[in-house]
């Protein structure tokens, strides 16, 4: 669980669980994302996804989208477009990719690109669980574009047990950076 | 002119080829009519000197506004588009182009993002006119700073900004530096001098008029281009500032065969809007500058101008309804040049409107307001310097999005 300075729980918190001593290879066949588009907005805002999965971007919104990314992790660039009508990205180094449009500034998206083969999005509420870990000790890592703490104080090791649980409550002692609730931006604005 | 009437007959050859494409052409619309009830000085727009578009002898029914803002991607970075627009005023040109230009946006390859616009645009400057072709969003009628900047004022040659996305390095905003070069904006300023500041919905169009006598606003007189720059800083999708320095660069012994001279006008533009919330929006936009008219040197055969212009606003957005609220102070004051009566205008205004969307084409508007000022020149007209002028308008507008 993921809970912020005020004790609220934080959603959208990409959580990852590396075992120790393992190496960064993720399994090799990983299922394939969705990063959709809708209401001038990407969705999920954060996406957390295993070295090496095709992800989809099909827009569902009404007006068209030139989704591109400059982050070393994936350099892409999707020309306008509507619908599905280009092929899944292939993401094939761990890091992460941040998303814009270059027609609306305001969007913004995230891919976290992960070599580590359990991890997921906290939900509202800001639980989250793996499931199929292994005994053993693992490094959790959270992030979020949302968290202001130092990166470092964002990782510990957790032991999981031979019953297989092992529950982990991080608290985070900066304030979130503020976004306000999404703003619901007419078509005809200009920006 | 020459090349833009050029560059008119080419987009619309090309316009035409290119209506086949998917999804690359699009249209937005929009027709807006109005119910007046006006008190006061006659409009200067009717040739009178008040601050308001409609006054007592022209209210009730009133065509407000159509226009329509075609837009052609010619490539994925660049975009042909242009606002047409229909005021029913008796302007010289019942239908006429406000803004007509091509849009580059590269994709970007670091964290600098450039995009360039090179045509007859808007400057960027307003931070209430989000909407295509200078529409005010959160009234019908903007600001005095901006109805003076939407009168005024066009870029009329090229424009290039680059963009730091902090995205990228896990900042939420983005800072902006612009700069723009332009011709054919040396009349900028007469508007102002003579009539002092207003609050209208009716910005000018590139080859039209506004007022009676009819007064031009884009054309070139001394051959020497002006100039701005600018920056905008955008902090966590909540705060926007932006900052703008103008200068036109008027040569003041330049002057028309026909007798019209170049007038200098400097301006600092300063602004801020906060979004604390999905609700609540709050603008407040400072204008300090100067115009000078005639001799090229300080004196009495100069006409020399200050003024400066501010607005606070506050707007509530919940479910289609949006509430605002906003007051505004403008002051002119003649520094030189002899006249028997200072063109000094001083006044302040108060705006209330309540907009409600309904579904996707319907919008109803209804705004009232108040403005109080002083401007000696009035006397000549036989009205008094002081005026009080109110304006009650409701406003049914249809709006469209076509795509091809």
């Amino acid at each position: 669980m993921v809970v912020g300075r005020d004790g609220r729980g934080v959603d959208e918190v990409v959580v990852t669980a590396m075992p120790e001593g393992a190496g960064t290879e993720s399994s090799p066949i990983p299922r394939p994302a969705i990063m959709d588009q809708k209401n001038l907005a990407f969705l999920p805002r954060v996406l957390v996804v295993a070295t090496g999965t095709r992800v989809e971007f099909p827009n569902n919104d009404s007006v068209s989208h030139q989704v591109y990314s400059f982050s070393a992790a994936k350099r892409f660039q999707l020309p306008l477009y509507k619908g599905e009508v280009h092929p899944p990205v292939v993401f094939d180094r761990p890091g992460l990719v941040v998303l814009g449009c270059n027609i609306h500034d305001a969007m913004v998206g995230y891919i976290y690109v992960t070599g580590s083969p359990y991890f997921g999005t906290t939900a509202a509420g800001g639980d989250l669980q793996l499931k199929g870990l292994p005994a053993g000790d693992y490094r959790v890592t959270i992030w979020s574009p949302f968290i202001a703490d130092a990166p470092t104080s964002l990782s510990r090791t957790v032991h999981v047990d031979g019953h297989g649980s092992a529950s982990m409550r991080m608290q985070l002692s900066l304030a979130l950076r503020a976004l306000p609730e999404p703003k619901p931006r007419r078509r005809d604005w200009e920006y | 002119m020459r090349w833009m009437n050029r560059t008119l007959l080419w987009s619309a050859v090309l316009w035409a080829s290119a209506a086949g494409a998917q999804d690359r052409v699009s249209m937005n619309g929009s027709v807006d009519l109005r119910l007046v009830h006006a008190t006061g000085d006659p409009s200067y727009l009717n040739g009178g000197l008040g601050a308001l578009r409609f006054d007592p002898e022209h209210d009730g029914v009133r065509f407000g506004r159509a226009f329509l803002a075609p837009k052609w991607r010619l490539t994925d970075v660049v975009t042909v588009r242009a606002v047409i627009d229909a005021y029913g005023d008796h302007d010289r040109n019942p239908v006429d182009l406000s803004e007509f230009y091509l849009d580059v946006r590269p994709f970007p390859t670091s964290s600098i993002r450039w995009h360039a616009r090179i045509g007859a645009f808007f400057m960027p400057v307003s931070l209430e006119n989000r909407g295509i072709g200078w529409t005010d969003v959160y009234s019908i009628t903007p600001s005095a700073v901006n109805t003076w900047l939407g009168e005024e004022f066009r870029t009329i040659g090229a424009e290039v900004e680059a963009r730091w996305l902090g995205a990228s390095s896990g900042y939420l905003g983005d800072v902006a530096l612009v700069a723009a070069a332009y011709g054919w904006n040396d009349p900028a300023g007469a508007l102002i001098a003579q009539r002092g500041f207003a609050l209208t919905d009716r910005p000018s169009t590139l080859f039209g008029s506004l007022g009676k006598p009819p007064t031009r606003f884009y054309y070139e007189i001394d051959r020497k281009p002006g100039y701005y720059y600018g920056l905008s800083w955008r902090h966590h999708d909540r705060l926007e500032i932006r900052a703008l320095r103008y200068d036109n660069h008027g040569d003041l012994g330049a002057a028309t065969e026909a007798g019209g001279n170049a007038w200098r006008t400097r301006f600092s533009s300063l602004g801020a809007r906060l979004e604390p919330s999905a609700y609540w929006t709050f603008i407040a936009q400072y204008l300090d500058g100067d115009t000078t008219e005639a001799a090229d040197s300080p004196g009495e055969d100069q006409f020399h101008l200050g003024f400066h212009a501010a607005f606070a606003l506050a707007s509530l957005n919940w479910a289609r309804e949006r509430l605002t609220a906003r007051y505004d102070d403008f002051h002119t004051h003649q520094l030189s040049g002899i006249y028997d009566l200072p063109n000094d205008d001083s006044g302040h205004s108060w705006t209330f409107a309540w907009l409600h969307e309904c579904g996707d084409h319907w919008q109803f508007v209804a705004e009232w307001l108040r403005v109080a000022s002083r401007f000696p020149p009035r006397l000549e007209l036989g009205e008094p310097a002081q005026q009080v002028e109110t304006q009650f308008q409701l406003a049914a507008r249809y709006r469209f999005e076509l795509a091809w």
